[in-house]
């Protein structure tokens, strides 16, 4: 980088108001919803009512016959024409499912599509739906990964020997001979239940046949879009450049819509087949039922320590209720694998072990959801760590504090072979409990506890893997490296600089985090940069926003291509001006000698680079557009501590967090008050995780919560005010960006379950099941049975 | 009974005349009958206020009215918050500035909320702007950004 760079205060670290806000705040969004084109049908889906069956025979026929109804399509209609989902190969890989867009002789799970309805509008759609007969014969479900696995369970696939979809035995070290030579050895199990990502809007497409330039555009709710492009064209039989995908306005993604689902890709069929728009929105039942869940394990833990509470051996077997077809593209792996793989986080683990299985179940599919595996396997851990230091009598604090990584020690490999580098986990607790008054918190705690209250105090420390170049796999086990993506860089004519790339935001403000970085690395100023980052069709390839990626590749792909742009300006400016290129800079959107004595706006030199190019030499007039691939190899570990205290009711066992601290190191930071929404907006996800949030399912694989009246997630009066601070180091990644988005709800979900134990286990109670709904809590204090 | 009805209704501040079907909820009329797609649907249970728009100066959940219900109503809708030049209402900005919304799905819903909370509570506490608050969901937030722009809204509004 040059040092001639700046004039004017850096861009990066401040909080820049996001101009890409303004219209979701004047309610001029364009969300997928609001697409209307003409002539545009609508799309309504019939889905099982049972959890496993036989579909003996679907009649449509007078859903065919209702006024307004365009066809009516079974899994038959299309077998043959468009290509199902079969389960990406995975290392660990079971037995394989293939997923038909609409089911075909058998349901594997409340809520799969059989039929698809077009009609003029949605709600003759629905009408019609209401008409179809289907008779089923039942089959018996499984719904419970234990009771899966066994020899003599139901299969929930018809080809395979058993249930599971994926499998791994993981040892490294001498995890045997740790825990036989242990102190203390503490062995717990944990219920973690199932959940979703809950996004406020449901997912949608709009897919339009020869709209534009391209044979089959694709409005689609989604965080991939060139993902999305590859496979609509793989499975339509198309090519990649006859499809233009663009990601709207998205209301939270959150991973939820990061998969690939059967009803996107049929619509995008039906629109092909009918040479018009069709549109299906999710609606809320449909989005409880259809879109990927989430966690849903059972962890055994197995921990040894020496007399002075470090660990020796880390092990655990887990299972994982996978729901009934591998999640396409990302594998039934996602929390089988990173529950077991990533249990370690932060802390010195030297010989570790971990048996764990995704099985299949007649349930939703479970998928990626923020920060995947970690919260339920991070909270485990701490739990454990907290039970140590009770029965050795060392303070949790401290004796997390004794095995944190040390910035000394990195860089540092641990038992899972993932390495550490540059990341203030100790800093993080030091500063987390020097913020939250540590020792007094707990003297208060000491003192309400001798007056009958019941107060818990947390402490949890994670670690997140963000920013993954090619060397790390994001979906463990799978042959996909999503580490490489481009940004385009363009001096318009006007001498403003547009900013592409295909790295939607669902409010992570990625446009605003890639123009600061841009404005500091050319010298032009915020409101001459714009940036688009949803359009397969101006955007150059980018895998898209999922894995605390987004900023970390964004940032990092502009600086790479800024410095190629900024050699061309400077180039053109010294001959314009006829000054040697030494003696150019570039500030406040100006080409300007270092003493100022001449200058020339870009946007003079750019117009007469474009209009009135006759005389400047040709190597000097290459564009003004560069695109650049960013790849940072490896990933950067973020980090941090939370300090959670709660109290008890310990009438209606309600659990109300009185005090929430947290330290985090996301690296260098480039707005101040978007990362602190991202964490905090992760914290309060964390705070629905640990203490409500439950998708529960009956005996026969009937789903109990397919309302937001069901499904409860917080609301203002159950989410802490948070005190955030941080303990930033720079990473690796170009700029020393680390990503933000998924860390903090690991650290809300074991602070806040440490704290609920903490309160419980001075009375005698206990807790191994999560959330800690109320009823849980007063049955783990005997209160209730 | 008849299936469509026909209706008056002034959506901010235009007056419009249409016939509806009678099952239409007030939320679709506004979004597919008029084009003001502003205002947003996330649970059309009554629960998340995304729909939230004012109606007659209160705020009402618009998927569970239906559009006949408002037949004479005064309606006003994110859409209708800027003033006729063009300028944001003080909570538009307050929300904007303070960073108060990431994928503002709930944001239309967040500012008829906040109006009608300042309007009858000029000077919220922390507790009172919560609590009320506490019918309108947001997943991205964690409602801390959102809290600071009511507060900011409240104090601006005072002047
Ligand atoms: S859409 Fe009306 S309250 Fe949720
Ligand atoms: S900003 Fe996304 S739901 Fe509130």
């Amino acid at each position: 980088m040059s040092d001639t760079r700046f004039v004017n205060q850096r861009a990066v670290g401040t909080s820049v108001l996001p101009d890409e806000a303004i219209p979701l705040v004047e309610g001029d969004g364009r969300f997928l919803n609001d697409i209307k084109l003409a002539g545009m049908y609508h799309v309504a889906f019939l889905r099982s009512q049972h959890a496993h069956a036989r579909i003996l025979s679907i009649d449509t026929s007078k859903a065919k016959t209702l006024s307004g109804v365009i066809k009516v399509i079974t899994g038959k209609d299309i077998l043959g024409k468009v290509e199902p989902f079969r389960s990406m190969p995975n290392r660990f890989s079971g037995g394989e499912s293939v997923q038909h867009w609409l089911a075909v002789e058998k349901v594997r799970f409340c809520g799969e599509a059989i039929c698809a309805v077009v009609a003029e509008d949605r709600a003759t759609a629905e009408d019609a739906v209401e008409l179809i007969e289907v008779e089923y014969d039942p089959l018996p479900a499984v719904t419970d990964p234990r009771e899966g696995e066994k020899d003599d369970a139901p299969r929930v696939h018809d080809t395979v020997t058993n249930n599971y979809l994926i499998k791994r035995e993981y040892q490294r070290g001498e995890p045997a001979k740790a825990f036989a030579d242990a102190h203390l050895v503490i062995k717990r199990q944990f219920r973690i239940h199932r959940k979703q990502a809950l996004c406020l809007e449901g997912r949608g497409v709009v897919a339009a046949w020869r709209e534009g330039s391209f044979p089959l555009t694709l409005w689609i709710s989604h965080q991939l879009p060139y993902v999305v492009r590859h496979y609509i064209a793989l499975h339509l039989g198309l090519a990649e450049n006859d499809v233009r995908i663009i990601a709207p306005h998205t209301g939270g993604g959150f991973g939820q819509k990061a998969s690939i689902y059967p009803e996107e890709f049929l619509c995008a069929h039906l629109a092909l087949t009918l040479r018009r728009p069709v549109k299906w929105v999710e609606d809320r039942f449909e989005n409880m039922v259809a879109s990927t869940h989430a966690r849903d394990q059972y962890i055994e833990v197995e921990v040894a320590f020496d007399k002075d509470g470090r660990i020796l051996a880390l092990g655990s077997d887990i299972w994982v209720d996978v729901g009934a077809y591998s999640t396409y593209l990302w594998s039934a792996g996602m929390e089988p694998l990173q529950t077991g793989g990533l249990m370690p986080g932060p802390y010195k683990v030297p010989a570790m072990r971990y048996r764990t299985r995704g099985v299949a179940t007649n349930k939703t599919p479970v998928g990626p959801y923020r920060a995947v595996g970690r919260p339920s396997a991070s909270a485990s851990l701490e739990l454990v760590l907290d039970e140590a230091a009770r029965k050795l009598s060392i303070d949790p604090a401290e004796l997390r504090m004794r095995n944190l990584i040390p910035m000394e020690a990195m860089p540092y490999r641990n038992a899972n072979n993932l390495v550490h580098d540059n990341v203030n986990y100790v800093p993080c607790l030091k500063l987390a409990s020097a913020k939250a008054g540590y020792e007094k918190l707990r003297a208060e705690q000491k003192e309400l506890l001798s007056q009958g209250k019941m107060r818990g105090i947390g402490i949890s420390c994670f670690a997140e893997l963000t920013g993954l170049g090619t060397t790390t796999a994001v979906g463990p086990g799978t042959l996909l490296q999503p580490g490489r993506d481009a940004v385009t860089l363009r001096l318009e004519t006007t001498g403003v600089l547009t900013i592409a790339a295909a790295l939607p935001s669902q409010g992570q403000r990625i446009m605003t985090a890639m123009r600061q970085v841009a404005c500091d690395e050319l010298g032009i100023k915020l409101e001459d940069i714009t940036s688009m980052s949803n359009d397969t069709s101006m955007a150059p390839y980018g895998f898209g926003t999922f894995a605390s990626r987004t900023a970390v590749f964004g940032s990092g792909a502009v600086i790479q291509a800024a410095k190629e742009l900024r050699r061309r300006i400077l180039a053109l400016g010294a001959f314009l001006l006829e000054v040697p290129v030494e003696q150019l800079t570039i500030a406040n959107s100006e080409i300007q000698t270092l003493d100022r004595s001449k200058s020339l706006s870009l946007r003079a030199m750019a117009e007469r680079s474009f209009f009135t190019a006759k005389g400047i030499p040709d190597e000097l007039n290459k564009g003004f557009e560069v695109t650049s691939f960013y790849d940072p190899k490896h990933g950067s570990f973020a980090g941090g501590a939370h300090i959670v205290a709660v109290d008890i009711d310990t009438d209606t066992g309600q659990v109300s967090i009185t005090r929430y601290i947290a330290a985090e190191d996301i690296g260098t930071i480039i707005n101040p008050a978007v990362v602190e929404g991202q964490i905090i907006g992760g914290i309060a996800q964390g705070v629905g995780e640990a203490l409500m949030e439950e998708l529960i399912y009956d005996e026969e694989g009937q789903p109990r919560t397919v309302t937001l009246a069901d499904y409860l997630i917080p609301s203002a009066i159950d989410i802490p005010n948070v005190e955030l601070h941080h303990a930033s180091t720079p990473s690796h990644a170009l700029g020393g960006f680390k990503g933000c988005g998924e860390g903090s709800i690991i650290g809300a979900v074991g602070a806040i379950a440490c704290a609920v134990v903490d309160a419980m286990s001075r009375r005698g109670g206990d807790l191994h099941e999560f959330p800690a709904t109320p009823e849980r809590v007063l049955r783990g204090l005997g209160v209730v049975t | 009974m008849a299936r469509e009805q026909r209706i008056e209704v002034t959506v901010n501040g235009r007056r419009y005349e249409k016939t509806v079907p009678v099952r239409l909820s007030l939320a679709d009329f506004i979004r597919d009958h008029l084009d003001l797609t502003g205002t947003h649907l996330g649970c059309e249970h009554g629960v998340c206020g995304a729909c939230t728009v004012m109606l007659d100066g209160r705020t009402a959940r618009s998927c569970l009215t239906l559009a006949v219900q408002a037949d004479g109503a005064e309606i006003v809708t994110i859409e209708g918050l800027r003033s006729e030049d063009g300028k944001r209402h003080i909570v538009q900005d307050a929300f904007f500035e303070n960073f108060a919304l990431q994928c503002g799905y709930c944001t239309p819903g967040m500012l008829m909320t906040t109006i009608e909370l300042l309007q009858d509570t000029p000077n919220p506490s922390e507790a009172e702007i919560r609590e009320a608050l506490s019918g309108n969901l947001c997943r991205c937030s964690g409602y801390q950004a959102i809290i600071k722009a009511v507060q900011v809204a409240a104090e601006k509004m005072q002047k």
